[in-house]
């Protein structure tokens, strides 16, 4: 096993990464830039290298500072987290060079996957279904039309050049399509500069559901079954689960073994996730794309299986045999996570960075927290907004989700405006609740939303307490002639504090 | 102490008297009797009865956020016996309204000139933050007295972008 490891990465996912290390032993060496000197993922290594300023193409994106940092201090391993450089094959390429071990596949498997159209002849060859569609652009109206009648509606037009949901139109009949087909191609052509379009047939109510593979350098590859991360925005998961809703251990068998026969086929090493869409509909599923990393929702996984995803990643590339067989694969109970961001769901998840100014985290039976931040924390404009995971297990869909409603209600933060109402609100909502999930959730959810009015008393009381805040915040300690000086430290604290803020305005 | 809160964009009458650790307080004719618990500064632990009721404030730039039982409330407080009040909305009262940076990060865009009239919604100021762009929108009718940003500032939250009157 290795004696130390660089991790490459920051935030809640660096900390996860230490832990894994710490548990067997592992020195961890954490990065960081000007900005993160203070972060926790600092704070909790045996020793942190500075690679650059705080803008991440100039740091965590800095491969060569990176692979100079981890050579300083003699590690043996880096491990690349998720974000960042886990999937630059170039990054692979020039740890292995230099000598030292890459936790994940090999450059050539990244490369493989790494690209859309090469991942998809990856799973034709492996016999995995993708979404029929054509592979070059269309020529014409004329080819569209008849693309269309071949696979049948509904279809998805889609900018070749595209992505982020430009130039994408669902058309439902053979009337509508001439329009589409206009609307596509000139918001193509300002999006991308290039009106060249293909064509797919539409995956209806669409879930997005993943498969967690692993394999060793010695041929063994298993899955660890599913993920269910329907909900999104901006196409991006807030919340996922394993088991997914659906819970259908025939389907699970199918899925597995498709992943697991892309895995072989690009000799696969490490944990790795397989994408499906899957047709709430017909209950087809097609390939959809492959992540060659550790996921950000991998807690779930772990809590169902009982397996520790980062402690057999470390053994896979020190070179071990999985600790397990297929066989062995169990899933026990439910567990759902949910993305905790430093965003304003009120205002289209936009960014809120600043300082933490106050941390409670829940805990108690099934609650588990990976989290980046600590009180005082500064969530800054330069990283990712998401600050922690909150993963909650049960026995049953039913009891994880009573605990999650209760570890939410739980979670207290203030300075910076999060996610936590908007999954609270999701918690208690119908659809959620009896597993009815697809791409589209949030956007029905957020029209059916009932905003629940908190009982009049509670809001009394919030008010009561804002003038308590105010009436002490006030006037400061020097001018109040019947201050008291022996309330204790924490009120004299209060008093600085209330001082500071009337100096400065 | 007579205040005003509003909450909700309901403006109540606040009475309140704080002797020690206890607060009587009436709102619209509501009664409350509290005993109160500072355990840590901003944290108000309040006793109604055996009832126990764990506010969290902090101050924001509209008056004050509180967190109690999994929900947060924006309160503003207005305190007629003093020209300064918990909430910058006074100034709304006096015919100013400022726009404020509610976060760090970069101007880049101004949609207006010192002097121009603006409408309530308004675009004023675009201020870029992780990749995303957000409008300042005017919060009044008026005219624009001061910009105090260029595009390409730095600003922090809190920061004064711009000021109508």
């Amino acid at each position: 096993m290795f004696r130390k490891v660089l991790i490459a990465n920051r935030g809640e996912i660096a900390l996860r990464l230490i832990r894994g290390c710490r548990e067997l032993g592992i020195k961890a060496v954490a990065i960081y830039s000007e900005a993160d000197a203070e972060s926790l993922h600092v704070r909790a290594a045996d020793e942190a290298v500075c690679v650059g300023p705080a803008a991440s193409n100039q740091s965590y994106l800095n491969i060569d500072a990176v692979v100079t940092a981890a050579k300083s201090v003699n590690a043996e391993a880096v491990h690349p987290g998720y974000g960042f450089l886990a999937e630059n094959a170039g990054f692979a390429r020039a740890v292995v060079d230099a000598g030292l071990t890459f936790i994940g596949p090999s450059a050539e498997a990244m490369d493989l996957m790494g690209s859309k159209t090469s991942a998809r002849r990856v799973a034709v060859e492996s016999g995995v279904p993708i979404v029929p569609g054509t592979v070059d652009a269309l020529v014409s109206f004329d080819e569209a039309q008849k693309t269309a009648e071949k696979f049948g509606y509904p279809v998805m037009l889609k900018a070749a050049a595209g992505g982020g949901g430009k130039g994408m139109r669902l058309v439902s009949g053979s009337d509508e399509l001439r329009s589409a087909f206009e609307t596509a191609q000139t918001e193509a052509a300002a999006a991308f500069g290039d009106s060249a379009l293909y064509l797919e047939k539409a995956v209806e109510r669409p879930r997005h559901i993943e498969i967690q593979i692993f394999a060793d350098t010695h041929g063994n590859v298993v899955h660890l079954g599913e993920r269910e991360c329907s909900i999104q925005r901006r196409h991006q998961k807030v919340i996922e689960e394993c088991p997914s809703p659906i819970n259908d251990p025939d389907l699970r068998r199918r899925m597995g073994e498709a992943a697991v026969k892309i895995g072989r086929t690009v000799n696969y090493t490490g944990a790795g996730t397989v994408e499906f869409l899957l047709s709430d509909v017909t209950g087809e599923f097609y390939f959809l794309e492959m992540n060659t990393r550790l996921q950000v929702e991998h807690p779930v996984t772990e809590l169902v299986t009982g397996f520790d995803l980062v402690r057999e990643q470390l053994f896979v590339a020190a070179g071990a045999q999985l600790s397990f067989t297929q066989e062995d694969v169990r899933w026990v109970g439910h567990a759902i996570e949910c993305r905790i961001y430093a965003e304003d769901p009120a205002n289209n998840f936009f960014p809120s960075p600043g300082t933490i100014t106050y941390l409670r985290e829940p805990a108690g039976p099934g609650v588990r927290i990976d989290s980046g931040v600590a009180n005082l924390s500064e969530v800054s404009i330069y990283y990712d907004p998401m600050i922690a995971k909150l993963a909650v297990w049960g026995r049953t869909r039913e009891e994880a989700i009573e605990r999650l409603r209760r570890a939410l209600d739980e979670y207290q933060v203030a300075g910076i405006t999060t996610t936590l109402p908007f999954f609270r609100g999701v918690v208690r909502d119908e659809e959620f609740i009896a597993g009815r999930l697809d791409t589209g959730f949030i956007g029905r959810f957020n029209e059916r939303r009932v905003v629940v009015d908190p009982p009049q008393e509670h809001v009394d009381i919030a008010a009561i307490a804002a003038a308590i805040h105010y009436s002490r915040h006030q006037q400061p300690a020097f001018v109040q002639p019947g201050a008291q000086v022996s309330d204790g430290r924490w009120k004299m604290a209060g008093r600085v504090e209330g001082l500071r803020k009337w100096r400065r305005s | 102490m007579k205040l005003k809160a509003v909450i909700d964009d309901r403006e109540q009458d606040l009475n309140i008297q704080i002797d020690g650790g206890r607060v009587r307080a009436e709102i619209d004719g509501r009664v409350y009797d509290l005993e109160l618990r500072e355990p840590e500064p901003g944290s108000y632990l309040l006793f109604r009865d055996t009832e126990v009721h764990e506010c969290r404030v902090t101050k924001t730039h509209e008056g004050f956020d509180v967190g109690l039982h999994g929900v947060n409330h924006g309160v503003a407080i207005v305190d007629p016996k003093r020209l300064r009040s918990g909430t910058d909305s006074d100034k709304h009262h006096h015919g100013l309204a400022e726009i404020i940076a509610p976060m760090p990060g970069k101007v880049v865009r101004i949609h207006i000139e010192t002097g121009d009239a603006v409408e309530k919604g308004d675009g004023i100021v675009v201020v870029e933050a992780m990749k995303m762009q957000n409008e300042m929108k005017s919060p009044r009718a008026g005219v624009v007295v001061s910009i105090n940003v260029k595009p390409g500032d730095t600003v922090n939250a809190g920061d004064v972008l711009a000021v109508v009157e």
